[in-house]
């Protein structure tokens, strides 16, 4: 028990050290052009359109932490406000993508489509519009 | 007729609530009435008002709920549709992936799709569906032994992340079952739509199955799945379904709302949506609160108000009582003042002249006699100016008191103003009752009265007359009355008289007399003759006396003895007296600025000039105004005026010696004086009184007397002087008794200014006496 207690706990160091050492970064095409992080915000809360966002899968750490800093709301809250918009049929939640690689792709294809990866992930198929912190 | 005592009564009735006692109160209850009936009604419609309008939201608001589950359930059923359809056609495997990435999946945030086996065994899913086998779930068992949709439940209690599992059987190609496909949902999603603004804190949004149970409801941000109800209860009626719905009991949570449910179309579902009461109501209830508080503010001022109001009006009511009241008693008042005197509560002029009217007609009816006394005090002025005001009130108030006692209460004392009373003696049985009656006052009248804490005297006079014999009217009574008044002071005060025809003239002549002299001073009718007093041995004359005579244009010459009395009583003798010292002292003056001889001049004072407060200082600035030296005036007094009060005339006495003024005692021997008294006073001549020059030679006793006198004058070494002088005999007595000055109508009658200055011119130191009666009365040029 108490070992088990205590590497859930190192784990928990470790996962956490690791999402410190794994920035996010809010990735576009290279041909589309500026955007704030309020934009980025509205995109993920249903608030606005323009753009087309994308989500990594629902839960995972990633997905969790983006949410986090780039709205300032948990999981839950999330998935509340998309449950509402979806259920009075005022829009879609972002289409889940299964991983970094595949939104990297999405976003490469279409100059609209926004995502977010570690940043250890980017590379020169995207651009990097908003680092998150 | 019955009419008639029922319109009094509720008159009455009326005119009694009209009070200020009634009347407030009645109105405050009315208001208030009103006021709280219109408040409760107010809150009574806002609260129907409010109620309705939740009803009809519910309505509303169940409304859009349907539209929007119906909307899900399709997007649900198209899914497992589709699905179905997909695997029948193609096989088992692959299925959900190909359709994922044509993109004709629902979102992964709140579907999860799966497949399971005829076993029961999960083949595919697009999230993990946490369980491998789903052989034991009853949406399995039921998909495989029947064929339609099936919604499967949550355990009862909090939703939380719970799923609802929708289902449809998998057919094989011979149709036999061979699995299912499930979509499971976030139980929350069905309820996410949950607007609190809209449905408040206790609302209401839910999902049943057919079979009454709740897949999910949500109140609030609280959710539950589970809970069983009754079905048949929720849905309404036929005839229900366009009506309002009603207040009803939520048996999950005991909350009253207005609830509207509904089946959904196709799906083995129904939905429902309530308003709490308590919520929907909470609004007007805060507004009602609002209301009651300003009615009961409202109460309170109308009850203040009123309460304000009644009492002013009360105490107007009570003032103007009092007013009336005071109005009343007021007009009493004046109306006893109209008929009483102020001074003395005797009726006055006007009462006493009606009452003399009223009983001259009774005397008339009934054949009687009656009497009217006026009555006069006598020198009351004299009292109230020596003594004051205050003094002369008192006197009359005790008067009034005295004479009161001295009637029947039949007869009527007035005041008729002054120190005027007048007695009417209505029922004379015969004239001797008005006598006594007259003779009684006399005698009241002449006790003593205690003045200012001094005792005093007083006597008046009455004059009477008596109906019908003496008038038969009011005038004519009070004026015979008033003569014979009149001629009782004339008979020496202090009596009474009746009224007499031949007492009319002389009356008459005594009122035009009063009259006339009170002018005659400011006409200059008024004239010094001056009389010689000769000194006894030179024969020369001595000295003058100042005689006042009066000239009328109509009366012609009027003696002093008719007038001074008058000039007396009126007390018109000071400002006459006044006059005959200044002209006295001016006529001196300018005779000895012609160069003859300074002789000194006596002049009479009377007892009411005596007792003048300013007499010392009149005479003081006459002799400074005329420049007449104080030696040469001789003012003189009657002995009984001097012994009337010695103190008194005493203390005069000194303030003219002070004056330098000389002093003569006049009509000496006739006021029963003792030496003793006159050696006390300051004086400087005596003049003996005509009547014992008269008896001085007749019988030897007169002459005695008389010699006595001259014998006292000398032993007070005073000049003496002798008056009325009229015959030779008389001035031979007097010289051969060494009496120093005569004076008497047989050497000089009065004569006026210039005559005299003429006698005093013509005088030569040789003249004497013994020439002829002829001889000195016409002494030579």
């Amino acid at each position: 028990m108490k070992t088990s207690a205590l590497s859930a706990l190192l784990l928990g160091v470790l996962a956490a050290a690791g999402i410190r050492a794994e920035e996010i970064v809010v990735i576009v095409n290279p041909a589309a052009g500026p955007i704030s992080k309020e934009q980025i915000a509205d995109l993920y809360l249903g608030r606005s359109g323009g753009l087309t966002p994308v989500d990594q899968p629902v839960g995972s750490a990633i997905y969790v932490e983006f949410y986090k800093k780039a709205t300032g709301r948990d999981i839950a809250q999330v998935k509340a406000l998309w449950s509402r918009i979806l259920f009075t049929g005022r829009g879609l939640p972002p289409k889940q993508l299964p991983d970094s690689a595949a939104v990297k792709h999405a976003v490469a294809a279409n100059p609209n489509v926004v995502g977010y990866i570690e940043k250890s992930a980017v590379d020169a198929s995207v651009k990097v519009a908003l680092p998150l912190d | 007729m019955n009419a008639q005592p029922l319109r009094e009564t509720l008159r009455r009735r009326v005119g009694r609530i009209a009070e200020p006692q009634f009347l407030f109160p009645l109105i405050a209850v009315v208001l208030l009435a009103a006021m709280w009936g219109a408040t409760l009604g107010l809150i009574r419609i806002k609260r129907a008002e409010a109620a309705h309008d939740a009803a009809i939201l519910s309505r509303e608001l169940l409304g859009t709920y349907e539209a929007q589950v119906v909307r899900v359930l399709r997007e649900i059923d198209q899914t497992l549709n589709l699905v179905k359809f997909w695997h029948e056609r193609t096989g088992m495997h692959g299925t959900l992936s190909e359709l994922e990435d044509r993109g004709l999946l629902p979102p992964d945030l709140v579907f999860s799709v799966g497949i399971a086996d005829r076993n029961g065994t999960i083949v595919e899913s697009t999230r993990p569906l946490g369980t491998v086998s789903v052989a034991g779930q009853d949406y399995f068992r039921k998909q495989r032994d029947g064929g339609s949709l099936f919604v499967g439940q949550l355990p009862r209690g909090a939703t939380g992340d719970g799923r609802l599992p929708f289902t449809r059987r998998l057919n094989a190609a011979n149709g036999d079952f061979d699995g299912v496909v499930i979509v499971t949902v976030d139980a929350a999603f069905f309820v996410s739509g949950y607007d609190a603004s809209k449905l408040g804190e206790h609302g209401v949004l839910g999902i049943l199955g057919t079979d009454g149970i709740f897949r999910v409801r949500r109140s609030g941000e609280s959710m539950f799945s589970g809970d069983a109800i009754d079905y048949s209860s929720l849905l309404p009626t036929p005839d229900e379904v366009e009506a309002e719905p009603p207040v009803s009991l939520g048996s999950w949570d005991g909350v009253w709302r207005w609830s509207s449910a509904r089946e959904i179309y196709g799906f083995p579902l129904a939905i429902l949506v309530g308003l709490a009461r308590e919520e929907q109501l909470a609004a007007v209830q805060r507004d009602s609160i609002g209301y009651i508080c300003r009615a009961a503010a409202g109460s309170v001022g109308i009850v203040l108000l009123t309460a304000l109001l009644g009492r002013m009006s009360w105490q107007l009511a009570q003032s103007r009582v009092r007013e009336s009241e005071s109005k009343l008693e007021h007009a009493r008042r004046v109306e006893y003042l109209a008929y009483h005197d102020g001074l003395t509560g005797l009726p006055n002029r006007s009462m006493f002249s009606k009452l003399l009217s009223q009983r001259i007609s009774e005397a008339r009816r009934y054949n009687r006699q009656l009497a009217v006394a006026f009555l006069d005090l006598d020198r009351f002025k004299q009292i109230n100016d020596t003594l004051g005001h205050e003094a002369g009130d008192q006197l009359l108030q005790e008067v009034g008191t005295r004479l009161q006692g001295c009637v029947r209460d039949s007869d009527t004392v007035a005041r008729l103003g002054g120190d005027e009373f007048v007695v009417l003696l209505p029922e004379l049985q015969d004239g001797k009752y008005a006598a006594t009656v007259a003779q009684k006052i006399l005698a009241v009248i002449g006790k003593a009265f205690t003045l200012i804490g001094h005792e005093f005297r007083v006597t008046a006079s009455i004059g009477i007359s008596v109906y019908p014999q003496d008038g038969q009217d009011e005038q004519t009574l009070t004026k015979n009355a008033d003569i014979a008044m009149y001629q009782a002071k004339a008979e020496g005060k202090n009596n009474f008289q009746f009224y007499s025809e031949k007492l009319n003239a002389n009356s008459l002549e005594r009122l035009t007399l009063e009259s006339s002299l009170r002018h005659a001073l400011e006409r200059d009718e008024f004239r010094l003759h001056y009389q010689a007093k000769r000194d006894i041995r030179s024969g020369r004359i001595a000295g003058m006396e100042a005689l006042l005579r009066w000239e009328h244009p109509d009366l012609g010459t009027v003696t002093p003895m008719q007038f001074i009395p008058v000039a007396e009583e009126t007390g018109l003798i000071v400002p006459i007296g006044k006059w005959v010292l200044k002209t006295a002292c001016l006529q001196s003056v300018a005779w000895q600025n012609e160069g003859l001889p300074p002789l000194s001049i006596a002049v009479n004072m009377t007892a009411r000039q005596f007792s003048d407060e300013y007499l010392l200082q009149d005479l003081a600035s006459i002799l400074e105004a005329t420049g007449m030296k104080p030696q040469l005036l001789e003012l003189e007094l009657a002995e009984s005026l001097l012994i009337h009060d010695v103190e008194n005339t005493l203390r005069i006495l000194t303030g003219l010696k002070s004056l330098g003024i000389r002093i003569a005692v006049d009509d000496f021997g006739t006021g029963y004086s003792s030496l003793a008294t006159l050696q006390r006073f300051p004086l400087d001549t005596v003049k003996i009184d005509r009547s014992f020059i008269g008896d001085l030679v007749g019988p030897s006793e007169n002459a005695g007397l008389a010699d006595a006198i001259i014998a006292m004058g000398k032993s007070l070494s005073l000049t003496v002087v002798a008056q009325g002088v009229e015959t030779k005999e008389q001035a031979d007595f007097l010289q051969a008794h060494a009496c120093d000055e005569l004076q008497g109508f047989y050497f000089n009658r009065p004569l006026p200014a210039y005559q005299f200055a003429k006698l005093m011119r013509a005088q030569t130191p040789e003249i004497t006496y013994r020439g002829t009666r002829a001889g000195l009365q016409n002494p030579q040029p």
